[in-house]
């Protein structure tokens, strides 16, 4: 094969490969949205793994781990799709790498932005409504007359031989937080697969890094973190859940 | 000869058809009809196996017939009376072989919501599963299922019931009849479903032991609470559904006596000591309490939580966590419930019996039915 045959092959399979990718995410196809779970820059491993309080003294491990996704919205140049009865617990059982929602047959190409919320909005919260996930009987409510728990997280705080218990029960519609992502083509793989970063530590910054994004500047800040010690439990005071919370608007981004 | 032989082959070929036809043909069945508190949620029907009438009557009938067991004395409502709301009133229940079994009889009710797993254990993962497992344990029923199979074939009743049902003997239809007719034992018309449709009202006692079983305490913002809500829901009041929710390690032994549970089914160390949370409809009348019957009261079991948890590496953190005081140290773990507080919550259980339920001829004896007509 001369040198010219040998680049014309090459070159004619790239074209083909090229427009066998763009004819495939023409074709409506499943959008898979994967949740991974971290702390920090380490994979979640639910209770047999420690992790350093990251502002202050001891090591955790968490036993249960489980988040309201709802309301997904997907945004294309001159249109956008929004996904019925979209209430999805998003949840982490024996150490699986993952959870996952799957949008069924949309068109990817073109797709620019992917929305969602983290909780219940406060339409769905205020009823007993059964639709996707939302169950009045399951772990995540609390009762009719206080609506579902946005997130919970449950694990173990050792300081110095002690344990204290974590209890993060955190709710209420003021929690209920909105995240808007582009996605642009190259987040999205070729099998339709966006993968998310869920990072718990975010839950406990006292800064957020959310702010710098926003006013588009480089913070050289040090990023200071709570004391687990000193919030272990968190379910039904409106100032700490407010602290909390603060944490959803930098909880997930795309990895 | 060529025609006589063409006619042959249509022949042999329309026998064989009318066979296969009248072996497969499915019965004419009726779709059982029901109704649920919209509150209990979603349920799930197996699709091979359709709520079906002639199911239930059987299932019903086969609950009630000691032929199921080895020494034709034992039936499953010899440890699951419908007047103790299908329990039997024991510490751990008792089968043919008179040795005490390791668990205790758990309630049969509203089975269709709630945990998708069976047993104390979990470790059946389907009402059918299920309901074969005790025929054939040793210390149980003790049945072999082939030779029951045989007697049921014996029996023109049964061969007349599954024909209607399922059109065949098998120990698949004999596990599909038992776990429709369990579906069917469906509890909504106690007190507290009378107050929840807006028919009556709870006493105050009645309505601060609700208040106290829904929340979880929280003294930030001096919320008192039972902690009842965390492992048993608001309105099913049985244990969570999805995935192992439903099972919990509510500090009934140390690390040393610790019970296997949960882990005995999914080998999870995070999973050991983790037992099925269970309804607490109609619990006033299911006592002995607890996996292995150990607490004779309704005042034992709330004196556990309120000071009588061990500690073990799986015990809940909610259940160390939860105090109506605020924590000054952590070796001791309680509610800190008042006595005032204690009675309440027990008084709001009580609101849970339905004496409907336990009464109703629809899940009762047939047998007694069949006597009383001769």
């Amino acid at each position: 094969m001369t040198k010219s045959t040998t680049l014309t092959v090459i070159f004619g399979v790239l074209i083909v490969t090229t427009l066998t990718t763009v004819w495939l995410r023409a074709l409506p196809q499943n959008l898979t949205l994967r949740f991974h779970p971290y702390v920090g820059d380490k994979p979640l491993v639910l209770y047999d793994q420690s992790y350093k309080n990251p502002g202050g003294n001891g090591d955790f491990s968490i036993r249960d781990f489980q988040l309201f996704i709802s309301n997904i919205v997907l945004d294309y140049s001159s249109s956008s799709i929004k996904e019925p009865e979209s209430y999805h617990l998003v949840r982490f059982d024996d150490n699986t790498a993952f959870d996952k929602i799957i949008i069924p047959e949309i068109k990817i190409q073109n797709l620019r932005q992917l929305s969602f919320a983290i909780g219940i909005d406060k339409k769905a919260n205020g009823t007993l409504v059964i639709s996707g996930d939302l169950d009045p009987n399951s772990r995540m409510a609390w009762n009719w007359q206080v609506g579902y728990k946005f997130l919970l997280l449950e694990g173990m705080l050792t300081v110095q031989e002690e344990q204290l218990p974590l209890v993060y029960h955190i709710g209420f519609n003021e929690s209920y937080t909105e995240l808007n992502f582009d996605v642009s083509n190259e987040k999205i793989s070729n099998n339709g697969v966006i993968d998310f970063k869920i990072d718990l530590l975010r839950l406990f910054q006292i800064n957020s890094s959310h702010l710098n994004e926003l006013t588009n500047q480089q913070s050289s800040e040090v990023i200071k973190y709570i004391d687990m010690s000193e919030l272990s439990h968190v379910k039904f005071s409106p100032d700490d859940v407010r602290i909390i919370a603060k944490g959803f608007h930098d909880f997930i981004s795309i990895l | 000869m060529k025609t006589a032989n063409i006619v042959v082959v249509i022949a042999v070929i329309l026998i064989a058809s009318t066979i296969y036809y009248l072996n497969n043909k499915k019965p004419v069945t009726h779709l059982v009809e029901f109704t649920a508190p919209f509150v209990f949620g979603r349920f799930i029907i197996p699709p091979n196996n359709p709520l079906t009438m002639e199911s239930v009557l059987l299932g019903k009938r086969l609950f009630y017939d000691p032929l199921l067991s080895s020494n034709n004395q034992v039936s499953c409502a010899t440890c699951h009376k419908q007047s103790l709301a299908f329990t039997d009133g024991l510490k751990t229940s008792v089968g043919v072989s008179g040795i005490p079994l390791a668990f205790n009889s758990m309630s049969l009710v509203n089975l269709m919501w709630g945990p998708r797993h069976f047993f104390w254990n979990g470790r059946s993962s389907s009402l059918e599963d299920q309901a074969l497992q005790p025929i054939q344990h040793a210390d149980e029923m003790g049945r072999n299922i082939d030779e029951l199979i045989v007697d049921l074939k014996n029996n023109d009743t049964y061969i007349n019931l599954f024909m209607l049902a399922f059109g065949e003997i098998s120990a698949q239809s004999i596990a599909k009849a038992l776990a429709n007719f369990q579906r069917t034992l469906i509890s909504s018309n106690s007190r507290y479903d009378q107050y929840l449709r807006g028919e009556i009202t709870l006493s105050s006692q009645e309505e601060n032991g609700r208040k106290l079983f829904m929340a979880h305490p929280d003294t930030k913002v001096t919320l008192r609470g039972g902690n009842c809500i965390d492992c048993h829901s608001q309105f099913l009041t049985s244990g969570f559904s999805t995935v192992f929710d439903g099972f919990s390690n509510n500090g009934l032994d140390n690390d040393q006596t610790l019970k296997a549970g949960l882990f005995s089914l999914t080998k999870n160390e995070a999973h050991r000591g983790l037992f099925k949370a269970p309804t607490l409809r109609n619990i006033a009348v299911t006592s002995p309490y607890m996996h292995d019957g150990r607490f004779a009261t309704l005042e034992d079991v709330l004196a556990h939580y309120n000071g009588g948890i061990k500690r073990s590496k799986t015990l809940s953190p909610l259940i160390i966590e939860a105090d109506n005081i605020p924590k000054t140290q952590n070796d001791h773990i309680s509610l800190n419930l008042n006595d005032n507080e204690i009675t309440a919550i027990i008084a709001f259980l009580h609101t849970l019996t339905d004496e409907e339920f336990l009464a109703n001829s629809a899940f009762s004896n047939p047998f007694i039915a069949e006597n009383n007509n001769d």
